[in-house]
């Protein structure tokens, strides 16, 4: 019989590995297999003659090594076991096939399709604030002053924060990087916003807002950013910055500031969304001082409200419906609402001065609501759209938005925040400090 | 207790010993250092890379990055020194083939050291934000090897140098050049274009500059354009070979800047082989040259087209106003029909039939063409000519293509109802004397006249045809009603729809009296199948052929007009009669009568008449006989009248005249129908719509439409405003 040319003998630690070249050319040529069987590194190729012990010798653990090589042949992560997850990064790490590892172990996001793959119990006492999916499958949560950073691993990264000051929102910037936005130390200066490294935790850039060339304190608000390297803040000063700061995410300088029109509470906003297509930020100011709720749409070429809505002077009837959260629909020019009821409403993005078409949808929830109740939120993934709502997250599909899939698991108390990026989805617990982790299972064998 | 005791009493802090060997870290570096020296030095075969990795994995692993981080970047530079040392040293020529070498060589070492340090690369490098190993190796290439002063100002010049020489004929090796430039471009495209383009494109711009001064002293135009041409070509290969594809617009801008904008007047107007001269020589080859070369550069085609269009004219201009061509119609049409050839087959040639260059054709021979006021008689006399007899032998195809031609010229003319009346003309005679070559052709040519200009054009054209036929019927008719008649002389008469016809009323003659006999039982037969119409003789447009015998016997058949009929028959009954008892037997008006008597008493060959005395001019004393001796070696003799082919000064006075009264109710109904939908207009927006009404048919005259406006108003079809006076009323 013929021995195939390609066949390649290892011995990692000890024990004898036999595979071929094809199989590991999968792993690519940025890896230790790629670099190993360039050109340049003249290898002690074994002699042909197949008896001969010739092999490639490797100081790593032989048990994860079976468990890549199994992933180099087939695309599958199977872990035994008895060999610990962290284990098997490292290797995965050592060889540069993290990222293999990263791609086997989930699918693609479908939230019909939704698992629970694990929590994560955090040390810090409760109230989280936010949660954020970064754009590589790792999070961020905020708790008081402090912001956690979980990679995809789920191992915890030194945590962020500006000043100790109390945290109102985050975001991701790319995978390596963070935006944090604070409450400002009266007088002081402190807080503010700022960009630090996922990695390592230091802070890059602290944003600053200029007034009349003056630089101001400010606190900053609800976050977004653009595909333009943008990155957008509602900001409240002290005497007249209240407004949408912009700054640009390369340099970390100020490029645009969009000043508060009067009675119109932008630099209250509870939530912003750059929108690429219209070019606009969706502005949304939902817990306002005053009473009343304000989304608008920003056009910031020429400076101009392009679209809002306000519930000043709807009438309060007794199921009062407050609007709790706002997410902007671009495909379907809508934007879409929910109430403490967790009852949907849409209004048209083309007409202006609409009314909200509240969905018939009832959940015969009202006045059964627990004390301990957190506002419903909203998020928008590729055409599917999710609302929480206590201890569970809806899935909405279709154009009528027909709820198609519930996500629930009694432990954490209800849900305050969620969200969706990097094929999965995190949603951040009340009352015990813990998130849970959703992904999508790799797509069956045939 | 006592104090002391208490001061004594010491806690150590607990020691967390993360590496055992302390010169861990340093022993090491110290295998990777080796490691990195030996791939400088093509010894790398001795090296584990499996060692190597893991021993840079555990540097990283264990918090030593930023050790492993600068060794690399001081090792890498020192090697780096020494590499531009060595380069530095390299005699001549052999610089590059140097730098080459050891660029390949860092590439390579780069690629490998990348290995090793790949883990590093990968987590530490990211976290950091510190430059990647391979960009770090290009960098320090940069900077310390392509940016030392001994290298930089060098390579620069080495590289302009060998473009220098390839220049200017020498062979250089290309295949190095692309690789020095390629290593320019893989270190960033600004150190590319700051260290060779920029420098590359103003050491180009000198020579160009140069070079073209020295062409455009030396050379005549089509040579300095193929060498513009050449050294274009050459520098767009040169990109090919071994440049940034970027550079190639920008070379070549510098090229068309040097070589033709700069010099564009100068050579367009360059004595002996400018553009004129080519135009005249049909230089198709150059011409095309200069339009692909102009094109490149701003203004560049209107220069070309404005000289063309300047010759164009005056050659026109020359070519209608020339006394000597107007002697002959048919060459004169003839010489715009092959000028306007010349022109189109140059722009198809040579000017990518550019479609500015054609309307710039066009509105040339527009414009010259109605310099000459003969213009529309003289295309119409091509026609006649072509018709009559040109197109004998001529294929269908090549008849269309005659005709298509007269068209293009018919399409320039302003005066397009001038041009109406003399077709009309001429056509009448070549209908009723039977001299049309090709029916077809001449319905081909109404169809096209019709298609230009519409059925109004060629309505009355149209009735000349079926008139023809008619009269064909109706002769077959005549003869079949009078059987009796098959003896005598055959009549032919052709019924002429008054109107449709170049008629002239009221001229006639006293016809033989076996001919009125006979015209006069024609006249009753058609009058009795056609009730209601009159007949009226049009004998100075007939045609007859007679038989007769001179004096030794000699037999011949004579083809002759009717009024040379008459004459002839005259001398059935007299041997000689004088000039005055002719007219006063025939009463043939004057001119017509003497033009008759010279063609056959004057012309050589022809002369069945003998005149006392023999003169060439025909007077009031002058006697006539019948010519014993006429011979000819033909049976059939055809007797043409001496005709003026152009007309004379007063008949073109007189169709002239006539043009202007036939316009004159166009002129009117015209001003009616743009009133009847405008009702209020002024005086301005009159003569504007009127005149384009009219555009197709001819150029209205302002004070013309004046006038007509004028004898509307007084015809009560209109009335001035009587606020503005400038302000038409329609009055329905």
């Amino acid at each position: 019989m013929k021995i195939p040319k390609d066949k390649v003998r290892f011995n990692v630690g000890g024990r004898i590995f036999e595979t071929s070249s094809t199989t590991l050319a999968n792993s690519g040529r940025n890896s230790f297999f790629g670099a190993l069987f360039n050109e340049n590194w003249t290898l002690k190729q074994p002699n042909n003659d197949s008896s001969s012990n010739c092999e490639f010798f490797i100081d790593r653990s032989p048990d994860c090594f079976s468990v890549l090589l199994d992933l180099l042949r087939t695309g599958d992560l199977n872990i035994p076991p008895d060999i610990p997850e962290r284990q098997l990064y490292r290797e995965a790490s050592f060889y540069g096939l993290l990222d293999h590892v990263r791609s086997a172990k989930w699918g693609q996001f479908d939230g019909n399709r939704l698992r629970h793959s694990r929590y994560v119990k955090g040390q810090a006492p409760g109230d989280g604030t936010a949660i954020r999916a970064g754009p590589d499958g790792g999070c961020c949560v905020a708790h008081g002053s402090v912001v956690h950073v979980f990679d995809w691993i789920m191992e915890e990264h030194p945590p962020l924060n500006l000043d100790y000051q109390r945290v109102n929102d985050v975001g991701w910037v790319d995978s390596e990087s963070i935006i944090v936005s604070t409450c400002e130390k009266l007088g002081r200066g402190d807080g503010g916003m700022g960009l630090f490294s996922k990695s390592t935790g230091e802070l890059r850039f602290k944003f600053q807002v200029c007034h009349e060339n003056q630089v101001k304190s400010f606190a900053a608000g609800a976050l977004s950013t653009s595909s333009g390297y943008k990155i957008f803040s509602s900001c409240k000063g002290r005497s007249n910055e209240y407004g949408i700061g912009v700054w640009d995410q390369v340099t970390g300088k100020q490029i645009d500031f969009f000043y508060e029109s009067p009675g119109w509470s932008l630099g209250d906003a509870d939530k912003l969304q750059w929108l690429n297509g219209s070019n606009c930020l969706m502005v949304a100011t939902l817990f306002p001082r005053k009473d009343n709720c304000y989304i608008s749409m920003l056009d910031f070429r020429d400076k101009r409200m392009v679209w809002s809505w306000s519930d000043f002077g709807a009438p309060i009837t007794v199921d009062e419906k407050r609007v709790r959260d706002a997410v902007a629909m671009e495909d379907n020019n809508a934007i879409c609402v929910v109430n403490e009821f967790e009852d949907l409403g849409f209004m048209d993005l083309r007409m202006n001065g609409g009314s909200v078409r509240w969905s018939s949808r009832s959940r015969m929830m009202k006045g059964k609501l627990s004390e301990e109740s957190c506002c419903p939120k909203l998020a928008l993934h590729e055409g599917q759209l999710f609302s929480s709502m206590d201890d569970c997250i809806s899935v909405f599909c279709g154009p009528d938005w027909v709820l198609t899939s519930g996500l629930r698991r009694s432990y954490g108390g209800s849900i305050c925040d969620f969200s969706i990026g990097g094929d999965r989805l995190f949603a951040l617990h009340s009352e015990e400090n813990v998130f849970d982790v959703w992904e999508t299972p790799p797509p069956p064998i045939s | 207790m006592s104090n002391q005791k208490k001061r004594n009493f010491q806690i150590d802090a607990f020691k967390h010993r993360v590496v055992v060997d302390p010169k861990y870290a340093d022993k090491t570096w110290k295998i990777l250092e080796h490691a990195i020296h030996e791939i400088y030095n093509h010894n790398a075969s001795g090296l584990s890379f499996e060692e190597l990795y893991r021993n840079a994995y555990n540097m990283v692993l264990h918090k030593f990055g930023e050790k492993l981080y600068n060794g690399l970047v001081a090792t890498m530079t020192s090697h780096l020194k020494e590499i531009s040392k060595s380069t530095e040293a390299a005699q001549g020529d052999s610089f590059l083939e140097e730098l080459n070498r050891k660029w390949n060589d860092h590439n390579k070492a780069l690629q490998m050291i990348r290995d090793i340090l790949m883990y590093m690369d990968r987590t530490y490098i990211p976290s950091v934000h510190k430059t990647p190993v391979h960009e770090l190796g290009l960098n320090l290439w940069r900077d310390t090897i392509i940016h030392s002063i001994k290298i930089q100002a060098r390579l620069q010049n080495t590289l302009l140098e060998l473009v220098h020489r390839e220049r200017t004929g020498e062979v250089i090796d290309r295949g190095l050049m692309r690789n020095i430039v390629k290593m320019l471009m893989d270190l960033g495209s600004s150190v590319y274009q700051e260290d060779f383009e920029k420098p590359f494109l103003e050491v180009s711009a000198e020579f160009y500059s140069c070079e073209s001064q020295k062409f455009i002293e030396c050379c005549d135009c089509g040579d300095y354009l193929k060498k513009a041409e050449k050294r274009l070509n050459e520098e767009i290969e040169r990109v090919t070979h071994y440049l940034d594809s970027k550079s190639e617009v920008k070379i070549t801008n510098v090229v068309e800047k040097e070589m033709i904008a700069n010099h564009m007047l100068r050579l367009v107007h360059m004595e002996n082989s400018g553009l004129v001269n080519m135009l005249l020589d049909d230089k198709f080859e150059d011409l095309g040259r200069m339009y692909n070369l102009f094109r490149r550069v701003p203004d560049g085609l209107s220069t070309i087209r404005e000289v063309m269009t300047s010759h164009l004219r005056e050659t026109g201009k020359q070519l209608v106003t020339d006394p000597e061509r107007l002697k002959d119609p048919v060459e004169f049409v003839q010489c715009l029909l092959d000028e306007k050839d010349k022109y189109d087959s140059i722009i198809s040639n040579a000017f990518n039939n550019d479609k500015t260059f054609q309307n710039a054709l066009n509105s040339s021979f527009e414009y010259f063409i109605n310099l000459n006021a003969r213009s529309p008689e003289f295309i119409s006399l091509f026609v006649d000519d072509k018709l009559r007899k040109g197109l004998k032998g001529v294929s269908e195809e090549d008849v269309e293509i005659i005709l298509d031609k007269v068209m293009m010229l018919f399409r320039y003319l302003q005066e397009k109802d001038v041009f109406e009346k003399y077709y009309k003309q001429h056509l009448a005679k070549r209908l009723l004397s039977g001299k049309t070559v090709s029916d077809d052709a001449e319905r081909s040519l109404i169809v096209k006249l019709k298609t230009e200009c519409g059925y109004q054009f060629t309505s009355k054209l149209e009735g000349m045809f079926t008139d023809m036929k008619t009269s064909q019927d109706t002769m077959q008719g005549f003869y079949a009603s009078h059987p009796e008649l098959g003896d005598g002389p055959t009549l032919v008469v052709q019924v002429l729809t008054t109107g449709s016809w170049p008629t002239q009323p009221g001229v006639t003659c006293n016809l033989p009296a076996e001919m009125s006999a006979l015209c006069e039982k024609f006249r009753s037969y058609y009058l009795g199948t056609h009730t209601g119409r009159r007949l009226s003789w049009q004998t100075n447009m007939g045609t007859a052929d007679i038989k007769a015998m001179f004096g030794k016997g000699q037999k011949h058949e004579l083809n002759v007009s009717t009024y040379q009929m008459c004459v002839l028959m005259l001398f059935n009954n007299a041997d000689r009669l004088g000039y005055k008892e002719i007219e006063q037997a025939t009463e043939i008006p004057t001119a017509d009568l003497k033009r008759c008597l010279q063609s056959m008493a004057c012309v050589k060959g022809k002369n069945v008449l003998r005149k006392e005395p023999m003169s060439k001019d025909i007077g009031e004393e002058d006697a006539f006989f019948v010519n014993d001796k006429f011979t000819s070696k033909f049976y059939k003799v055809k007797i043409g009248t001496v005709v003026a082919q152009k007309e004379s000064e007063p008949e073109k006075q007189e169709t002239r005249q006539r043009v202007e009264e036939d316009r004159k109710p166009q002129i009117e109904a015209a001003i009616v129908r743009i009133m009847k939908s405008r009702r209020v207009l002024d005086h301005n927006n009159i003569i504007a719509e009127v005149t384009k009404q009219l555009q197709s048919r001819f150029l209205a005259n302002p004070t013309e439409i004046k006038k007509r406006i004028e004898s509307l108003i007084e015809r009560d079809f209109l009335e001035r405003d009587s606020v503005d006076r400038k302000l038409y009323r329609y009055l329905a």
